[in-house]
């Protein structure tokens, strides 16, 4: 089976189309950022999440009017699995006080449906913004490794353009995030630890769709003037393509399949990961290469590209 | 020639060792199939007798669930630090309380070490160090690096004596493990009542033997206190916005209806006798006060101003425990005890919960060693007739009257509810007082049922990511697809192998990863392939088409495979609990698919050229 074999489109020419859609995505998510914010989970705004699952169907509106009764403070909501329920309230340092309190009330009230209290997270103030700064760290130092390792393998104008596609494809998920937040019931896409995984794992396989591409163009350039690096560029993304394709296909399908399957505590991740990858196939041949393009056209440099070899 | 067998037989012994080394996974798996298929206990049990070793010794070498999967508690509990320099510190003046009151605030907020707070919080006033701490002639530096051995030592010593604990209570295979400078991680699988394990890690088991001031004095100070606050109007004050900040928690205790005088003293103008709206003086000179205002009194005492009120060298407590009153009234009696404690628990050598003497009350009988038995005759000796208090972790449990000298170096605590308290006593004082108190900061417990729906799920992404990838690769590459998905079978199984054989847990994060890794493993083999089939249609032979398809692939399977892992390292180093089993996965995936996608496939083509296997048509 073949598809995309032998494409000729003509990437380049239609790059500004291209530029624009990415500024309307990113200008969006900005938008939306600015506005309504991030939907932050308790790992990085502290508090706690009690998860409750009943034997039986039961409506929300009675168990928050139960726990209101007892006096238990907090948001009561609908958990992204069957007759479950999330509790979400403040950190006071002891959940073995909540929980009786919650057991009890729906014990008592409401009868012949079991209910058990199948999770509990509770994140203090101090380890929140620990895990905050520590997130930022990774990403940073995560973008500066690959600016760094991109720099060496290839040049320095490649790696940067790398590293603004990553930044593209991340800030178009947050915003996505931001915009679509708390939308869904089944899934609350809210910032965590997770997403901060979600965030580097992208990264990772954007670069690595814009490296093969790059691969390509630095096989093909070498002794070439300027004015056919156009058509250089383009054929490059061309013969690229099938592969493209083909991996952001392979693992959009195990993502989806973790979306389905594995459950809400890792649904809003492979949301991320999934846009994170359709996004990233994107900008690998709308914005890295084409970036790289301009940078040369516009300095009027060439590639001073050598060795092929991997070290 | 050489070079090739040499492959073929690195991918052999690759492939044994993984088998191996999940060979008691399988071993433990068929086990626990094995006891569930048996219709009597007594069956299993004879079982279980007869292969012991070999169960034990599969549970031991098989891959290990993570907390999430296995049902459990994960704590991360913080040594306070800044009560730990507090009490090094021998000089205590107003102004070091308000700079440690500053230190504690932005410990609050940071991971920063303690000392260096305190460091900077000096520096900022331009204070000594020495006018606090140790020797006055001491320099800076030398206090600090005192302070730093301090803090350390009690951060292990605290981590040991939790270990003790859990050790004592009972729980298998306990993970605890200490991070920066004043946090422990606290692993606990399986457990089933996490509110007693967490009440058994909280308190920190600070004993003391006090002496108690006589009742005219107790009353005579109330007096005073009662005095200054009718005074005071503005005493009042923040009783009562003490009185909104527990509205919560009065309304957090079921058993505790919010009393009326709590929820009517905001309206209330300011009372005459306002601490005898709270506080009750029998005849004999006891003083009491109600459940419901306990922590009103509890407030009020910790106040300044109040404290200031106290005789020398004296602290008013509360007993740990309600004795019942009139109306089955619950009733905690107040205590007016010495500051300076007779003897603390660091002498006690051995502890053991009973039933008292009448058979009904459970106690715990406590023995101390030499120095502390010489010193509690002589405690005692000197005290006859008067009351010894027995404070545990601020609270007075008794407060028993000296009938005679003590030589033997025994003790008792009673007033304790139930055998399970006096238990947890027991423990708690067996592995001795914790150097500062600690606070848990983050708590992630799974139960067991979920813990299973975990289990499922991450099996079921597995199957179904695997199935549907390698069906894709199927249809899409045809012969060449099935050498891509032995390579994917084996990378899975090197990833399990080499958690089982480090001893790793996979957790949900852990599968993800490894359904990450299935969608991103094959992307070598795509990378190969796709160059394999231009390479046909430019021409080349099946042969040199294969080699060059290797060849040319190489260079951007290296690039994408380092920064992949690049990310996938510093997620691990910044990253904690769940999402570092995410990162582990995908590392180890990610380089297994460097040896699978590149060498395995190859060796595999090879193999089937030798054998004229395949054809220009084989790569789809």
């Amino acid at each position: 089976m073949r598809i995309f074999q032998k494409t000729k489109f003509d990437f380049i020419r239609y790059r500004k189309i291209a530029y624009g859609i990415s500024l309307v995505l990113l200008l969006a998510g900005m938008v939306s950022l600015a506005v309504k914010g991030l939907n932050y989970g308790i790992d990085f705004r502290g508090g706690s999440e009690v998860v409750i699952r009943f034997e039986k169907q039961v409506d929300v509106a009675q168990i928050r009017s139960v726990l209101d009764a007892a006096g238990v403070s907090g948001t009561l909501k609908q958990y992204g699995m069957d007759r479950s329920f999330l509790l979400s309230t403040v950190f006071d340092g002891d959940t073995a006080q909540l929980k009786t309190l919650v057991t009890n009330a729906l014990h008592e009230k409401i009868k012949g449906n079991v209910h058990e209290i199948v999770r509990i997270d509770a994140v203090g103030p101090s380890i929140a913004s620990d895990l905050k700064w520590s997130a930022l760290k990774a990403l940073l130092a995560s973008l500066a490794a690959i600016l760094l390792y991109v720099g060496i393998r290839f040049e320095l104008k490649f790696a940067t353009a790398g590293v603004l596609a990553i930044f593209h494809d991340i800030f178009v998920v947050l915003g996505m995030f931001s915009f679509l937040g708390g939308m869904f019931p089944f899934m609350p896409l809210e910032m965590d630890q997770s997403i901060i995984a979600a965030f580097l794992t992208i990264a990772g396989y954007s670069i690595t769709d814009t490296v093969v591409v790059y691969d390509r163009i630095r096989e093909r350039i070498q002794g070439q003037k300027p004015s056919e690096y156009e058509r250089i560029f383009n054929e490059s993304m061309n013969q690229t393509l099938s592969r493209t394709i083909i991996t952001s296909g392979t693992v959009l399908l195990s993502v989806f399949v973790l979306f389905i399957f594995a459950g809400p505590a890792i649904r809003g991740f492979a949301f991320a990961v999934f846009s994170g990858v359709l996004i990233g196939t994107y900008s690998s041949i709308f914005v890295a290469a084409p970036i790289v393009y301009d940078w040369l056209r516009l300095t009027k440099s060439s590639v001073r590209l050598s060795s092929n070899k991997a070290a | 020639m050489k070079n090739k067998r040499f492959n073929l037989f690195l991918i052999v012994v690759i492939a044994l060792v993984s088998l191996w080394s999940l060979w008691p996974t399988w071993r433990d798996y068929t086990f626990s199939k094995q006891l569930d298929s048996f219709g009597t206990t007594q069956d299993s049990l004879k079982y279980v007798l007869s292969h012991r070793d070999e169960i034990e010794d599969a549970r031991k070498k098989s891959l290990k669930l993570g907390l999430d999967l296995k049902g459990g508690i994960h704590l991360v509990m913080e040594v306070d630090q800044v009560d730990l320099f507090e009490q090094k510190a021998w000089n205590k003046d107003a102004k070091f309380t308000a700079l440690m009151q500053n230190v504690r605030a932005n410990a609050a907020k940071s991971d920063a070490r303690v000392i260096d707070l305190i460091v900077a919080e000096f520096k900022k006033e331009n204070i000594r160090l020495s006018r606090y701490f140790y020797d006055i002639r001491n320099s800076d530096q030398e206090i600090i690096s005192k302070l730093e051995k301090e803090s350390e030592d009690a951060l292990s010593r605290a981590k040991e004596i939790i270990r003790n604990r859990i050790d004592q209570y009972g729980v298998a295979e306990p993970v605890i493990t200490t991070q920066g400078s004043r946090k422990i991680i606290i692993e606990l699988p399986g457990v089933s009542d996490e509110t007693r394990v967490k009440n058994l890690l909280k308190g920190t088991a600070k004993l003391e033997f006090r002496l108690l001031r006589e009742p005219e004095v107790l009353v005579r100070t109330l007096e005073t206190i009662n005095a200054h606050l009718a005074q005071n109007s503005s005493a009042p004050q923040p009783a009562v916005q003490s009185v909104d900040s527990l509205a919560a928690k009065v309304e957090t205790t079921p058993a505790a209806p919010p009393a009326p005088n709590v929820a009517t003293q905001p309206a209330k103008p300011v009372s005459a006798n306002p601490l005898y709206d709270l506080i009750s003086v029998a005849p004999d000179g006891t003083a009491y006060t109600t459940a419901q205002s306990r922590e009103l009194v509890l407030a009020l005492l910790q106040r300044g101003d109040v404290q200031a009120l106290l005789p020398m060298d004296t602290e008013l407590l509360l007993a740990a425990k309600p004795e019942n009153g009139r109306d089955t009234q619950k009733l905690y009696v107040i205590y007016l005890v010495k500051k300076t404690s007779e003897l603390t628990g660091g002498v006690i050598t051995e502890a053991k919960a009973t039933f008292g003497a009448e058979g009904v009350q459970p106690e715990v009988l406590m023995s101390m060693n030499s120095e502390g038995t010489s010193k509690w005759a002589r405690v005692t000796g000197a005290n006859i007739g008067k009351r010894i208090a027995i404070v545990l972790d601020g609270a007075v449990y008794s407060a028993p009257v000296v009938q005679s000298k003590i030589p033997s170096g025994n003790s008792v605590i009673n007033g304790i509810e139930s055998l399970e308290e006096a238990k947890d006593l027991e423990i708690v004082l067996k592995a001795g007082a914790l150097p500062a108190p600690v606070r848990i900061t983050e708590e992630r417990t799974v139960g067991p049922s979920l813990g299973a729906d975990y289990i499922r799920a991450g099996i079921q992404s597995l199957l179904w990511a695997f199935l549907a990838v390698s069906v894709f690769m199927l249809l899409y590459y045809k012969k060449a697809g099935i050498a891509a998905n032995i390579a994917l079978v084996l990378n899975i199984l090197i990833v399990l192998s080499v958690l089982a054989g480090f001893n790793a847990s996979l957790s949900l994060p852990g599968i993800a990863g490894i359904v990450l890794t299935i969608g991103m493993a094959v992307d070598a083999n795509v990378l190969i392939y796709e160059r394999v089939r231009e390479e046909l249609s430019a021409g080349k032979s099946l042969g040199s088409a294969i080699t060059q398809g290797y060849d040319r692939a190489f260079s951007s399977i290296f690039d994408s495979h380092v920064t992949t892992l690049s990310a996938a390292f510093l997620l691990y180093t910044y990253g904690i609990g769940p999402i570092q089993g995410f990162a582990v996965t995908l590392m180890i995936g990610t380089s297994a698919s460097l040896f699978t996608a590149i060498v395995v496939t190859k060796e595999i083509f090879n193999f089937l050229l030798s054998k004229k296997l395949m054809s220009e048509k084989s790569f789809g």
